[in-house]
Protein backbone atom coordinates (compact mmCIF):
# COMPACT_ATOMS: atom_id res chain seq x y z
CA UNK A 1 0.00 0.00 0.00
CA UNK A 2 1.22 3.48 -1.28
CA UNK A 3 -0.02 6.99 -0.43
CA UNK A 4 1.50 9.91 -1.96
CA UNK A 5 0.31 13.28 -0.05
CA UNK A 6 0.56 16.44 -2.07
CA UNK A 7 1.44 18.93 0.70
CA UNK A 8 2.36 23.04 -0.23
CA UNK A 9 4.64 25.91 1.34
CA UNK A 10 2.43 29.37 1.84
CA UNK A 11 4.90 31.86 1.18
CA UNK A 12 3.74 33.94 3.81
CA UNK A 13 4.50 31.59 7.22
CA UNK A 14 6.30 29.04 5.48
CA UNK A 15 3.85 26.64 6.79
CA UNK A 16 2.41 23.79 5.29
CA UNK A 17 -1.04 24.68 4.01
CA UNK A 18 -3.76 23.90 6.73
CA UNK A 19 -5.67 21.23 4.99
CA UNK A 20 -2.58 19.39 3.48
CA UNK A 21 -1.40 18.63 7.25
CA UNK A 22 -4.08 16.95 8.15
CA UNK A 23 -3.75 15.07 4.40
CA UNK A 24 -0.94 14.04 6.26
CA UNK A 25 -2.10 12.76 9.33
CA UNK A 26 -4.64 10.96 7.33
CA UNK A 27 -1.63 9.30 5.56
CA UNK A 28 0.12 8.43 8.73
CA UNK A 29 -3.38 7.37 10.63
CA UNK A 30 -3.97 5.05 7.17
CA UNK A 31 -0.60 3.81 7.73
CA UNK A 32 -0.80 3.25 11.15
CA UNK A 33 -3.79 1.15 10.90
CA UNK A 34 -2.19 -1.33 8.54
CA UNK A 35 0.31 -2.13 10.75
CA UNK A 36 -2.20 -2.89 13.27
CA UNK A 37 -3.55 -5.47 10.83
CA UNK A 38 -0.07 -7.08 10.48
CA UNK A 39 0.11 -5.06 6.79
CA UNK A 40 3.41 -3.46 7.23
CA UNK A 41 4.24 -2.64 3.53
CA UNK A 42 2.83 0.70 3.47
CA UNK A 43 4.78 3.74 2.23
CA UNK A 44 3.71 7.16 3.07
CA UNK A 45 5.60 9.52 0.70
CA UNK A 46 4.95 13.24 0.26
CA UNK A 47 5.51 15.80 -2.67
CA UNK A 48 5.91 19.63 -3.22
CA UNK A 49 6.36 21.62 -5.81
CA UNK A 50 8.10 25.12 -4.59
CA UNK A 51 11.39 27.08 -4.10
CA UNK A 52 14.27 25.42 -2.28
CA UNK A 53 13.14 26.64 0.92
CA UNK A 54 10.05 24.13 0.95
CA UNK A 55 12.24 21.04 1.54
CA UNK A 56 11.39 22.43 5.14
CA UNK A 57 7.97 21.43 4.97
CA UNK A 58 9.10 17.85 3.75
CA UNK A 59 11.06 17.71 6.72
CA UNK A 60 8.17 18.38 8.82
CA UNK A 61 6.58 15.27 6.92
CA UNK A 62 9.59 13.19 8.40
CA UNK A 63 9.28 14.38 11.79
CA UNK A 64 5.76 13.41 11.62
CA UNK A 65 6.24 9.84 10.38
CA UNK A 66 6.50 10.16 5.86
CA UNK A 67 9.03 7.92 4.20
CA UNK A 68 9.96 9.35 1.01
CA UNK A 69 9.77 13.13 -0.37
CA UNK A 70 9.65 14.47 -3.69
CA UNK A 71 10.53 18.06 -4.43
CA UNK A 72 9.51 20.12 -7.94
CA UNK A 73 11.85 23.25 -7.45
CA UNK A 74 10.63 26.35 -8.70
CA UNK A 75 12.23 29.28 -8.97
CA UNK A 76 10.19 31.36 -6.51
CA UNK A 77 6.53 31.02 -5.20
CA UNK A 78 5.28 32.14 -8.37
CA UNK A 79 1.64 31.87 -9.05
CA UNK A 80 1.08 28.09 -10.63
CA UNK A 81 -2.37 27.38 -12.34
CA UNK A 82 -3.88 24.20 -10.64
CA UNK A 83 -3.48 22.56 -14.21
CA UNK A 84 -0.12 23.32 -14.40
CA UNK A 85 0.23 21.96 -10.82
CA UNK A 86 -1.32 18.91 -11.86
CA UNK A 87 0.14 17.99 -14.81
CA UNK A 88 3.70 18.26 -12.74
CA UNK A 89 2.20 16.52 -9.66
CA UNK A 90 1.16 13.84 -12.21
CA UNK A 91 5.14 12.84 -13.07
CA UNK A 92 5.69 12.20 -9.70
CA UNK A 93 2.23 10.31 -8.71
CA UNK A 94 3.32 8.21 -12.13
CA UNK A 95 7.23 7.63 -10.48
CA UNK A 96 5.56 4.83 -8.66
CA UNK A 97 2.74 3.22 -8.74
CA UNK A 98 -0.09 4.50 -5.92
CA UNK A 99 -2.75 3.45 -4.45
CA UNK A 100 -3.79 6.62 -2.70
CA UNK A 101 -2.93 10.09 -3.37
CA UNK A 102 -4.71 12.47 -0.73
CA UNK A 103 -4.41 16.28 -1.05
CA UNK A 104 -6.14 19.23 0.55
CA UNK A 105 -9.58 20.51 -0.04
CA UNK A 106 -7.91 23.51 -1.34
CA UNK A 107 -4.74 25.29 -1.36
CA UNK A 108 -4.65 28.18 1.98
CA UNK A 109 -3.23 30.94 -0.40
CA UNK A 110 -5.26 29.66 -3.81
CA UNK A 111 -8.16 28.22 -2.90
CA UNK A 112 -8.89 26.97 -5.87
CA UNK A 113 -9.65 23.54 -4.77
CA UNK A 114 -8.78 22.16 -8.93
CA UNK A 115 -5.56 20.37 -8.14
CA UNK A 116 -6.63 17.61 -6.50
CA UNK A 117 -9.85 16.39 -9.16
CA UNK A 118 -7.49 17.28 -12.06
CA UNK A 119 -4.46 15.19 -10.77
CA UNK A 120 -6.84 12.16 -10.63
CA UNK A 121 -8.14 12.72 -14.06
CA UNK A 122 -4.88 13.37 -15.60
CA UNK A 123 -3.84 9.34 -13.94
CA UNK A 124 -7.55 8.03 -14.59
CA UNK A 125 -8.06 7.45 -11.04
CA UNK A 126 -11.40 8.22 -9.32
CA UNK A 127 -11.35 11.16 -7.19
CA UNK A 128 -13.58 11.77 -4.04
CA UNK A 129 -13.79 15.65 -2.76
CA UNK A 130 -14.50 16.64 0.45
CA UNK A 131 -13.32 13.76 2.58
CA UNK A 132 -14.17 14.18 6.13
CA UNK A 133 -13.56 10.69 6.96
CA UNK A 134 -11.64 7.46 5.86
CA UNK A 135 -12.56 3.54 6.90
CA UNK A 136 -10.14 0.93 5.72
CA UNK A 137 -11.84 -1.88 4.23
CA UNK A 138 -9.62 -4.34 2.42
CA UNK A 139 -12.63 -5.96 0.57
CA UNK A 140 -12.19 -5.50 -3.33
CA UNK A 141 -9.11 -2.95 -2.63
CA UNK A 142 -11.27 -0.20 -2.10
CA UNK A 143 -11.46 2.57 0.50
CA UNK A 144 -14.46 3.69 2.21
CA UNK A 145 -15.10 7.76 3.01
CA UNK A 146 -17.90 9.90 4.05
CA UNK A 147 -18.11 12.98 1.49
CA UNK A 148 -19.39 16.45 3.04
CA UNK A 149 -21.94 18.29 1.04
CA UNK A 150 -23.97 21.28 2.46
CA UNK A 151 -26.09 21.44 5.23
CA UNK A 152 -25.25 18.67 7.27
CA UNK A 153 -25.44 15.95 4.55
CA UNK A 154 -23.10 13.56 4.20
CA UNK A 155 -22.56 10.88 1.13
CA UNK A 156 -20.83 7.67 2.12
CA UNK A 157 -19.03 6.09 -0.47
CA UNK A 158 -16.76 3.27 -1.44
CA UNK A 159 -13.97 4.04 -3.47
CA UNK A 160 -11.76 1.51 -5.54
CA UNK A 161 -8.11 1.92 -5.42
CA UNK A 162 -5.84 3.26 -6.78
CA UNK A 163 -7.75 6.85 -5.73
CA UNK A 164 -7.57 10.15 -5.10
CA UNK A 165 -9.12 12.08 -2.15
CA UNK A 166 -9.25 15.53 -0.82
CA UNK A 167 -9.22 15.93 2.75
CA UNK A 168 -11.23 18.62 4.44
CA UNK A 169 -10.47 19.98 7.71
CA UNK A 170 -11.99 18.20 11.08
CA UNK A 171 -11.37 14.17 9.74
CA UNK A 172 -8.14 14.45 12.03
CA UNK A 173 -5.97 16.35 14.56
CA UNK A 174 -2.59 16.50 13.01
CA UNK A 175 0.42 15.37 15.00
CA UNK A 176 3.62 17.33 15.91
CA UNK A 177 6.63 16.04 14.68
CA UNK A 178 8.41 14.23 17.63
CA UNK A 179 12.33 14.84 18.51
CA UNK A 180 13.48 11.55 17.34
CA UNK A 181 11.79 11.57 13.73
CA UNK A 182 13.02 14.98 13.19
CA UNK A 183 16.93 13.68 14.20
CA UNK A 184 16.47 10.42 11.91
CA UNK A 185 14.93 13.16 9.39
CA UNK A 186 18.28 14.88 8.24
CA UNK A 187 19.18 11.58 7.41
CA UNK A 188 16.16 10.96 4.55
CA UNK A 189 16.81 11.91 0.85
CA UNK A 190 14.96 13.96 -0.83
CA UNK A 191 14.18 13.41 -4.25
CA UNK A 192 14.64 16.72 -6.39
CA UNK A 193 13.54 17.73 -9.61
CA UNK A 194 13.91 20.57 -12.07
CA UNK A 195 11.35 21.96 -14.53
CA UNK A 196 13.68 19.99 -17.36
CA UNK A 197 14.32 16.48 -15.65
CA UNK A 198 10.03 16.56 -15.14
CA UNK A 199 9.33 16.68 -19.06
CA UNK A 200 12.41 15.66 -20.72
CA UNK A 201 12.88 16.42 -24.44
CA UNK A 202 9.66 19.22 -24.50
CA UNK A 203 10.48 22.84 -24.60
CA UNK A 204 7.25 23.73 -23.61
CA UNK A 205 5.55 20.52 -21.52
CA UNK A 206 2.57 22.72 -19.99
CA UNK A 207 1.07 25.53 -20.81
CA UNK A 208 -2.01 27.48 -18.58
CA UNK A 209 -4.85 27.40 -19.49
CA UNK A 210 -5.80 30.40 -17.92
CA UNK A 211 -3.59 33.62 -17.21
CA UNK A 212 -3.10 36.48 -14.29
CA UNK A 213 -4.39 39.95 -14.45
CA UNK A 214 -4.22 41.55 -11.47
CA UNK A 215 -5.29 42.11 -7.83
CA UNK A 216 -7.74 43.34 -6.28
CA UNK A 217 -9.12 44.22 -2.96
CA UNK A 218 -12.65 42.81 -2.44
CA UNK A 219 -15.84 45.61 -2.07
CA UNK A 220 -17.41 46.45 0.68
CA UNK A 221 -20.85 45.28 1.41
CA UNK A 222 -21.57 47.64 4.41
CA UNK A 223 -20.20 50.85 5.60
CA UNK A 224 -17.68 49.60 7.97
CA UNK A 225 -17.23 52.47 10.69
CA UNK A 226 -14.33 52.28 12.39
CA UNK A 227 -15.05 52.98 16.33
CA UNK A 228 -11.91 55.04 17.24
CA UNK A 229 -10.31 55.69 20.80
CA UNK A 230 -9.04 53.80 23.45
CA UNK A 231 -10.33 50.19 24.64
CA UNK A 232 -12.95 51.65 26.94
CA UNK A 233 -13.73 54.69 24.32
CA UNK A 234 -14.71 51.88 21.89
CA UNK A 235 -16.32 49.59 24.25
CA UNK A 236 -18.82 52.42 25.62
CA UNK A 237 -19.41 53.79 22.31
CA UNK A 238 -20.50 50.16 21.04
CA UNK A 239 -22.66 50.10 24.36
CA UNK A 240 -24.42 53.46 23.67
CA UNK A 241 -24.56 52.50 19.53
CA UNK A 242 -26.62 49.19 20.97
CA UNK A 243 -28.54 50.52 23.27
CA UNK A 244 -29.59 53.37 21.16
CA UNK A 245 -30.92 50.93 18.45
CA UNK A 246 -32.44 48.54 22.04
CA UNK A 247 -30.43 45.59 20.64
CA UNK A 248 -29.16 45.63 24.38
CA UNK B 1 -23.18 31.49 -31.97
CA UNK B 2 -21.58 29.80 -29.16
CA UNK B 3 -23.32 28.16 -26.37
CA UNK B 4 -23.26 29.19 -22.47
CA UNK B 5 -24.11 25.85 -20.85
CA UNK B 6 -25.47 25.61 -17.53
CA UNK B 7 -25.31 22.38 -15.17
CA UNK B 8 -28.56 22.73 -13.26
CA UNK B 9 -27.54 21.71 -9.74
CA UNK B 10 -29.95 18.28 -8.32
CA UNK B 11 -30.17 17.01 -5.10
CA UNK B 12 -32.54 13.89 -3.90
CA UNK B 13 -34.23 15.33 -7.50
CA UNK B 14 -34.77 18.50 -6.56
CA UNK B 15 -33.94 21.87 -8.18
CA UNK B 16 -31.40 23.65 -5.80
CA UNK B 17 -31.97 27.35 -5.94
CA UNK B 18 -28.12 27.92 -7.07
CA UNK B 19 -29.32 26.47 -10.48
CA UNK B 20 -30.83 30.14 -10.93
CA UNK B 21 -28.30 32.01 -9.73
CA UNK B 22 -26.06 30.18 -12.88
CA UNK B 23 -28.48 31.29 -15.23
CA UNK B 24 -28.09 34.88 -13.93
CA UNK B 25 -23.97 34.63 -14.38
CA UNK B 26 -24.71 33.29 -17.72
CA UNK B 27 -26.98 36.12 -18.41
CA UNK B 28 -24.13 37.98 -17.63
CA UNK B 29 -21.47 36.80 -19.96
CA UNK B 30 -24.26 37.00 -22.49
CA UNK B 31 -24.64 39.93 -22.17
CA UNK B 32 -20.99 41.34 -21.86
CA UNK B 33 -20.07 39.45 -24.89
CA UNK B 34 -22.99 40.51 -26.78
CA UNK B 35 -23.68 37.11 -28.04
CA UNK B 36 -24.32 33.60 -26.84
CA UNK B 37 -26.88 30.90 -26.44
CA UNK B 38 -27.99 30.04 -22.79
CA UNK B 39 -28.71 26.80 -22.46
CA UNK B 40 -29.35 24.55 -19.38
CA UNK B 41 -28.40 21.21 -18.54
CA UNK B 42 -30.13 18.80 -16.56
CA UNK B 43 -28.74 14.81 -15.59
CA UNK B 44 -31.27 12.06 -14.03
CA UNK B 45 -32.55 8.95 -14.27
CA UNK B 46 -35.84 10.61 -15.47
CA UNK B 47 -34.91 14.09 -16.25
CA UNK B 48 -38.51 15.19 -17.78
CA UNK B 49 -40.41 16.89 -15.09
CA UNK B 50 -37.05 18.41 -13.67
CA UNK B 51 -36.69 19.95 -17.11
CA UNK B 52 -39.63 21.11 -17.19
CA UNK B 53 -39.41 22.80 -14.36
CA UNK B 54 -36.65 24.56 -15.03
CA UNK B 55 -37.77 25.51 -18.80
CA UNK B 56 -40.58 27.57 -17.51
CA UNK B 57 -39.14 28.85 -14.27
CA UNK B 58 -36.25 30.29 -16.33
CA UNK B 59 -37.58 30.44 -19.75
CA UNK B 60 -33.98 29.28 -21.13
CA UNK B 61 -34.31 26.19 -22.88
CA UNK B 62 -32.99 23.15 -21.21
CA UNK B 63 -31.42 19.47 -22.68
CA UNK B 64 -32.55 16.86 -20.24
CA UNK B 65 -30.42 14.34 -20.42
CA UNK B 66 -31.69 10.77 -19.13
CA UNK B 67 -29.02 8.48 -17.83
CA UNK B 68 -30.60 5.12 -16.61
CA UNK B 69 -29.61 4.24 -13.09
CA UNK B 70 -28.04 7.61 -12.36
CA UNK B 71 -29.80 7.58 -8.81
CA UNK B 72 -28.26 10.83 -7.71
CA UNK B 73 -24.91 13.09 -8.51
CA UNK B 74 -22.29 10.62 -8.92
CA UNK B 75 -18.34 12.13 -10.13
CA UNK B 76 -17.76 9.72 -12.87
CA UNK B 77 -21.31 9.76 -14.37
CA UNK B 78 -21.11 13.47 -14.57
CA UNK B 79 -17.85 13.93 -15.96
CA UNK B 80 -18.51 11.02 -18.89
CA UNK B 81 -22.02 11.92 -19.76
CA UNK B 82 -21.48 15.90 -19.85
CA UNK B 83 -18.08 15.54 -21.77
CA UNK B 84 -19.96 13.11 -24.45
CA UNK B 85 -23.00 15.48 -24.85
CA UNK B 86 -20.78 19.29 -24.84
CA UNK B 87 -17.76 17.67 -27.11
CA UNK B 88 -20.39 18.04 -29.93
CA UNK B 89 -21.44 21.59 -28.26
CA UNK B 90 -18.78 23.68 -28.98
CA UNK B 91 -19.42 25.64 -25.98
CA UNK B 92 -18.17 28.62 -24.88
CA UNK B 93 -18.52 28.41 -21.53
CA UNK B 94 -19.68 25.61 -19.10
CA UNK B 95 -20.84 27.65 -15.78
CA UNK B 96 -21.69 25.07 -12.38
CA UNK B 97 -21.78 26.21 -9.13
CA UNK B 98 -18.95 26.09 -6.19
CA UNK B 99 -20.69 23.93 -4.00
CA UNK B 100 -19.66 20.25 -3.62
CA UNK B 101 -21.02 19.12 -6.02
CA UNK B 102 -19.67 21.53 -9.15
CA UNK B 103 -16.21 21.52 -6.99
CA UNK B 104 -16.48 17.84 -7.32
CA UNK B 105 -17.10 17.58 -10.85
CA UNK B 106 -15.83 20.67 -12.63
CA UNK B 107 -11.81 20.06 -12.85
CA UNK B 108 -11.68 16.65 -14.23
CA UNK B 109 -14.74 18.08 -16.74
CA UNK B 110 -12.49 20.76 -17.50
CA UNK B 111 -9.82 18.41 -17.91
CA UNK B 112 -11.72 15.76 -20.19
CA UNK B 113 -12.64 18.78 -22.37
CA UNK B 114 -9.30 20.43 -22.55
CA UNK B 115 -10.70 23.53 -21.26
CA UNK B 116 -9.90 26.57 -18.83
CA UNK B 117 -10.87 25.86 -15.76
CA UNK B 118 -11.89 28.84 -12.95
CA UNK B 119 -13.10 28.50 -9.52
CA UNK B 120 -15.25 30.43 -6.79
CA UNK B 121 -15.45 32.70 -9.27
CA UNK B 122 -16.91 35.97 -7.63
CA UNK B 123 -17.42 38.28 -10.31
CA UNK B 124 -17.57 38.49 -14.08
CA UNK B 125 -16.09 41.48 -15.74
CA UNK B 126 -14.85 42.66 -19.26
CA UNK B 127 -11.81 44.39 -20.36
CA UNK B 128 -10.33 45.41 -24.18
CA UNK B 129 -9.24 41.64 -24.52
CA UNK B 130 -12.34 40.12 -23.53
CA UNK B 131 -13.60 38.70 -20.19
CA UNK B 132 -11.94 38.37 -16.85
CA UNK B 133 -13.06 36.40 -14.02
CA UNK B 134 -12.17 37.20 -10.32
CA UNK B 135 -12.08 34.87 -7.43
CA UNK B 136 -11.05 34.96 -3.98
CA UNK B 137 -7.90 33.88 -2.71
CA UNK B 138 -5.11 34.49 0.44
CA UNK B 139 -8.31 33.90 3.27
CA UNK B 140 -10.41 36.03 1.44
CA UNK B 141 -8.03 38.85 1.79
CA UNK B 142 -7.83 39.89 -2.48
CA UNK B 143 -9.52 38.62 -5.24
CA UNK B 144 -7.63 37.61 -8.42
CA UNK B 145 -8.67 38.46 -11.45
CA UNK B 146 -8.01 35.83 -14.40
CA UNK B 147 -8.53 35.57 -18.08
CA UNK B 148 -8.76 32.11 -20.08
CA UNK B 149 -6.60 31.65 -23.20
CA UNK B 150 -8.66 32.17 -25.90
CA UNK B 151 -9.72 29.79 -28.40
CA UNK B 152 -10.97 26.77 -25.58
CA UNK B 153 -13.95 26.81 -24.08
CA UNK B 154 -14.41 27.54 -19.56
CA UNK B 155 -15.27 25.90 -17.22
CA UNK B 156 -16.41 28.15 -14.11
CA UNK B 157 -17.46 27.39 -10.44
CA UNK B 158 -19.91 30.30 -9.67
CA UNK B 159 -19.35 31.20 -5.69
CA UNK B 160 -23.20 30.79 -4.33
CA UNK B 161 -25.03 33.78 -3.57
CA UNK B 162 -23.45 36.69 -6.02
CA UNK B 163 -25.26 36.60 -9.21
CA UNK B 164 -29.30 37.33 -8.61
CA UNK B 165 -31.96 35.91 -11.19
CA UNK B 166 -34.72 38.23 -11.34
CA UNK B 167 -37.59 36.13 -12.77
CA UNK B 168 -39.83 38.69 -14.59
CA UNK B 169 -43.28 38.18 -14.98
CA UNK B 170 -44.47 36.48 -17.99
CA UNK B 171 -41.71 34.48 -18.95
CA UNK B 172 -42.38 32.42 -22.25
CA UNK B 173 -41.57 28.67 -21.26
CA UNK B 174 -37.86 27.59 -22.78
CA UNK B 175 -37.92 24.76 -25.21
CA UNK B 176 -37.14 21.23 -23.81
CA UNK B 177 -34.65 18.29 -25.49
CA UNK B 178 -34.47 15.22 -24.16
CA UNK B 179 -31.68 12.80 -25.00
CA UNK B 180 -30.80 8.91 -23.08
CA UNK B 181 -27.47 8.60 -22.63
CA UNK B 182 -25.73 6.01 -24.57
CA UNK B 183 -24.45 4.50 -21.57
CA UNK B 184 -26.27 2.47 -18.12
CA UNK B 185 -24.82 3.08 -15.15
CA UNK B 186 -27.39 1.09 -12.98
CA UNK B 187 -26.28 -2.36 -14.11
CA UNK B 188 -22.80 -1.39 -13.96
CA UNK B 189 -21.38 -2.77 -11.29
CA UNK B 190 -17.95 -1.94 -12.29
CA UNK B 191 -18.12 1.56 -11.63
CA UNK B 192 -15.56 2.88 -9.26
CA UNK B 193 -17.35 5.40 -6.92
CA UNK B 194 -20.32 3.45 -4.90
CA UNK B 195 -23.01 5.31 -3.23
CA UNK B 196 -24.01 3.63 -0.01
CA UNK B 197 -26.20 5.87 1.69
CA UNK B 198 -26.75 9.58 1.98
CA UNK B 199 -26.60 10.39 6.08
CA UNK B 200 -27.64 14.10 7.95
CA UNK B 201 -25.45 14.48 10.93
CA UNK B 202 -28.20 15.16 13.85
CA UNK B 203 -27.99 18.67 14.61
CA UNK B 204 -30.28 20.91 16.93
CA UNK B 205 -29.16 24.61 15.57
CA UNK B 206 -33.09 26.37 16.27
CA UNK B 207 -31.45 28.07 19.12
CA UNK B 208 -28.44 29.70 16.17
CA UNK B 209 -31.65 30.23 14.04
CA UNK B 210 -34.15 31.74 16.52
CA UNK B 211 -31.90 33.68 18.20
CA UNK B 212 -32.44 37.87 17.57
CA UNK B 213 -28.74 38.31 18.34
CA UNK B 214 -25.68 35.93 18.02
CA UNK B 215 -22.02 36.73 19.88
CA UNK B 216 -19.86 34.48 17.68
CA UNK B 217 -16.32 33.03 18.52
CA UNK B 218 -13.32 32.72 15.81
CA UNK B 219 -9.61 31.34 16.14
CA UNK B 220 -8.82 34.77 17.30
CA UNK B 221 -10.14 34.23 20.91
CA UNK B 222 -6.76 32.12 20.41
CA UNK B 223 -7.96 29.71 23.63
CA UNK B 224 -10.47 27.51 24.45
CA UNK B 225 -11.56 28.84 28.19
CA UNK B 226 -12.12 32.19 26.41
CA UNK B 227 -14.97 30.86 25.20
CA UNK B 228 -16.73 31.26 28.50
CA UNK B 229 -15.91 35.11 27.87
CA UNK B 230 -17.81 35.11 24.82
CA UNK B 231 -20.60 33.13 26.21
CA UNK B 232 -20.56 35.68 29.09
CA UNK B 233 -20.76 38.20 26.39
CA UNK B 234 -23.74 36.90 24.88
CA UNK B 235 -25.42 36.76 28.13
CA UNK B 236 -25.69 40.90 28.13
CA UNK B 237 -27.83 40.34 25.30
CA UNK B 238 -31.96 39.04 25.19
CA UNK B 239 -32.74 36.15 23.16
CA UNK B 240 -29.00 35.62 22.23
CA UNK B 241 -27.29 32.33 21.30
CA UNK B 242 -23.27 31.58 20.56
CA UNK B 243 -22.28 30.49 17.21
CA UNK B 244 -18.68 29.91 16.14
CA UNK B 245 -16.04 29.55 13.32
CA UNK B 246 -15.71 25.88 11.68
CA UNK B 247 -12.25 25.61 12.81
CA UNK B 248 -13.52 25.95 16.66
CA UNK B 249 -16.11 22.88 15.94
CA UNK B 250 -13.02 20.94 13.78
CA UNK B 251 -10.99 21.02 16.57
CA UNK B 252 -13.64 20.29 19.32
CA UNK B 253 -14.04 23.08 21.19
CA UNK B 254 -17.42 23.90 20.98
CA UNK B 255 -20.38 21.73 19.27
CA UNK B 256 -21.56 21.68 15.62
CA UNK B 257 -25.04 23.27 16.31
CA UNK B 258 -23.07 26.52 16.48
CA UNK B 259 -21.28 26.41 13.68
CA UNK B 260 -22.34 29.19 11.08
CA UNK B 261 -21.75 29.58 7.27
CA UNK B 262 -21.86 27.30 4.50
CA UNK B 263 -21.14 23.84 6.30
CA UNK B 264 -23.03 25.37 9.02
CA UNK B 265 -25.73 27.21 9.76
CA UNK B 266 -27.61 30.32 8.07
CA UNK B 267 -28.94 32.70 10.12
CA UNK B 268 -30.01 36.05 9.83
CA UNK B 269 -30.42 37.67 13.67
CA UNK B 270 -30.56 41.32 14.14
CA UNK B 271 -27.25 41.53 15.08
CA UNK B 272 -24.12 39.14 14.84
CA UNK B 273 -21.15 40.01 16.74
CA UNK B 274 -17.99 38.40 14.72
CA UNK B 275 -15.26 37.84 17.64
CA UNK B 276 -11.97 36.67 16.39
CA UNK B 277 -13.21 35.66 12.69
CA UNK B 278 -11.21 36.49 9.88
CA UNK B 279 -14.51 36.79 7.03
CA UNK B 280 -14.17 33.78 5.25
CA UNK B 281 -16.51 33.79 2.24
CA UNK B 282 -17.76 29.81 3.55
CA UNK B 283 -18.67 32.12 6.83
CA UNK B 284 -20.21 35.50 5.38
CA UNK B 285 -22.50 33.01 3.42
CA UNK B 286 -23.93 31.81 6.86
CA UNK B 287 -24.32 35.51 8.22
CA UNK B 288 -23.83 37.91 5.27
CA UNK B 289 -28.18 38.98 5.57
CA UNK B 290 -27.65 39.73 9.27
CA UNK B 291 -29.10 43.22 9.61
CA UNK B 292 -26.58 44.74 11.46
CA UNK B 293 -22.59 43.16 11.86
CA UNK B 294 -19.99 44.41 14.76
CA UNK B 295 -16.82 42.59 14.76
CA UNK B 296 -14.15 42.95 16.70
CA UNK B 297 -10.44 41.87 14.98
CA UNK B 298 -6.82 42.43 16.05
CA UNK B 299 -5.84 42.92 12.87
CA UNK B 300 -7.24 46.24 10.86
CA UNK B 301 -7.14 44.18 7.04
CA UNK B 302 -9.21 41.48 8.25
CA UNK B 303 -11.31 41.11 5.55
CA UNK B 304 -14.42 40.88 7.38
CA UNK B 305 -14.14 44.30 8.64
CA UNK B 306 -15.59 44.96 4.54
CA UNK B 307 -18.37 43.11 5.31
CA UNK B 308 -19.96 44.70 9.13
CA UNK B 309 -21.37 47.86 10.01
CA UNK B 310 -19.40 48.49 13.13
CA UNK B 311 -15.42 47.84 12.96
CA UNK B 312 -13.49 47.45 16.49
CA UNK B 313 -9.66 46.87 15.76
CA UNK B 314 -8.90 45.16 19.38
CA UNK B 315 -8.00 41.69 21.16
CA UNK B 316 -11.20 40.30 21.53
CA UNK B 317 -11.26 39.19 24.74
CA UNK B 318 -10.02 42.46 26.27
CA UNK B 319 -12.87 44.03 24.33
CA UNK B 320 -15.56 41.79 25.99
CA UNK B 321 -13.91 42.44 29.39
CA UNK B 322 -13.95 46.21 28.59
CA UNK B 323 -17.75 45.61 26.92
CA UNK B 324 -18.57 43.92 30.37
CA UNK B 325 -17.13 46.73 32.28
CA UNK B 326 -19.24 49.28 31.02
CA UNK B 327 -22.02 47.59 30.81
CA UNK B 328 -21.99 47.17 35.03
CA UNK B 329 -20.44 50.46 35.53
CA UNK B 330 -23.58 51.97 33.27
CA UNK B 331 -25.88 49.74 35.14
CA UNK B 332 -25.05 50.66 38.79
C1 LIG C 1 -15.79 23.43 1.79
C2 LIG C 1 -15.53 24.31 2.98
C3 LIG C 1 -16.56 24.60 3.84
C4 LIG C 1 -16.36 25.44 4.94
N1 LIG C 1 -17.42 25.76 5.74
C5 LIG C 1 -17.26 26.66 6.75
C6 LIG C 1 -18.36 27.07 7.56
O1 LIG C 1 -19.50 26.61 7.41
N2 LIG C 1 -18.14 27.99 8.52
C7 LIG C 1 -16.90 28.54 8.75
O2 LIG C 1 -16.76 29.39 9.66
N3 LIG C 1 -15.84 28.15 8.02
C8 LIG C 1 -15.99 27.22 7.03
N4 LIG C 1 -14.90 26.82 6.31
C9 LIG C 1 -13.56 27.26 6.74
C10 LIG C 1 -13.20 28.63 6.23
O3 LIG C 1 -12.60 28.51 4.96
C11 LIG C 1 -12.18 29.33 7.16
O4 LIG C 1 -11.05 28.51 7.30
C12 LIG C 1 -12.76 29.62 8.54
O5 LIG C 1 -14.02 30.28 8.44
C13 LIG C 1 -11.81 30.50 9.31
O6 LIG C 1 -12.24 30.60 10.64
P1 LIG C 1 -11.75 31.80 11.55
O7 LIG C 1 -12.15 33.08 10.96
O8 LIG C 1 -12.21 31.51 12.93
O9 LIG C 1 -10.15 31.61 11.57
P2 LIG C 1 -9.00 32.41 10.84
O10 LIG C 1 -9.27 32.56 9.40
O11 LIG C 1 -7.74 31.82 11.29
O12 LIG C 1 -9.13 33.89 11.44
C14 LIG C 1 -8.83 34.25 12.74
C15 LIG C 1 -9.01 35.75 12.84
O13 LIG C 1 -8.78 36.16 14.19
C16 LIG C 1 -8.02 37.36 14.19
N5 LIG C 1 -7.33 37.43 15.46
C17 LIG C 1 -6.17 36.83 15.83
N6 LIG C 1 -5.88 37.13 17.10
C18 LIG C 1 -6.88 37.90 17.56
C19 LIG C 1 -7.16 38.50 18.81
N7 LIG C 1 -6.33 38.36 19.84
N8 LIG C 1 -8.31 39.22 18.92
C20 LIG C 1 -9.15 39.40 17.87
N9 LIG C 1 -8.93 38.84 16.68
C21 LIG C 1 -7.82 38.10 16.52
C22 LIG C 1 -7.13 37.26 13.00
O14 LIG C 1 -6.73 38.54 12.56
C23 LIG C 1 -8.02 36.55 11.98
O15 LIG C 1 -8.74 37.49 11.21
C24 LIG C 1 -15.07 25.96 5.20
C25 LIG C 1 -14.02 25.64 4.35
C26 LIG C 1 -14.22 24.83 3.25
C27 LIG C 1 -13.08 24.53 2.34
N1 LIG D 1 2.66 23.60 -5.04
C1 LIG D 1 2.05 22.49 -4.63
N2 LIG D 1 2.80 21.43 -4.23
C2 LIG D 1 2.21 20.29 -3.79
N3 LIG D 1 0.87 20.14 -3.70
C3 LIG D 1 0.09 21.17 -4.08
C4 LIG D 1 0.63 22.38 -4.57
N4 LIG D 1 -0.40 23.21 -4.87
C5 LIG D 1 -1.54 22.54 -4.57
N5 LIG D 1 -1.26 21.31 -4.08
C6 LIG D 1 -2.21 20.29 -3.58
O1 LIG D 1 -3.48 20.54 -4.13
C7 LIG D 1 -4.42 20.89 -3.11
C8 LIG D 1 -5.43 21.87 -3.65
O2 LIG D 1 -4.80 23.04 -4.11
P1 LIG D 1 -5.55 24.16 -4.97
O3 LIG D 1 -6.06 23.51 -6.18
O4 LIG D 1 -4.49 25.18 -5.22
O5 LIG D 1 -6.63 24.69 -4.08
C9 LIG D 1 -3.57 21.38 -1.96
O6 LIG D 1 -4.25 21.23 -0.73
C10 LIG D 1 -2.36 20.45 -2.08
O7 LIG D 1 -2.64 19.18 -1.51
Amino acid sequence: MKILICIKQLSDSKDISRFDAHALEEAILLKQEFENQGIDLAAVDVVTIGPLESSKIIKRAFGVGADRGYHIVTRDYEYISSFETASKLAVVAKKRSYDLILTGIMSQDLMAGQTGPMLAEMLGFPCVTNVVKTNLTLENHSIEVEQEMENGFRDCLSITLPAVLTIQAGINTPRYPTLSKMLTAGKKEIVTFNEAELFPGEAEPVRARETFVSMEYPEKTRSGHLLRGSLIDKAGELLSILQEKNLV
Amino acid sequence: MKHILVIAEIFEEMIRPVTWELVAAARRIMDLENSGLIKIITLSDDPLSLADKIAEQTGVDVIGLKIPGCMGYDSDVYKQALSWLIKNMEPSHILTAHTSQGRDFAPGLAIRLKAASISGVNKIKSDHKGLIYSRSVLSNNQNMILRPVPGIPVVLTIMPGIFKFDAHENIKKGQMDIFEAPFDFGSDSSGSICHKRIIKKACENKVLKQADIIVSAGRGIGEKENLEKIFQFAKCFSFSAVGASRPLVDTGWIGYEHQVGITGAVVTPKLYIACGISGSSQHLAGMKDTQFVVSINSNPHAPIFRHSDFCIVEDAVEFIQAFLKCKADREY
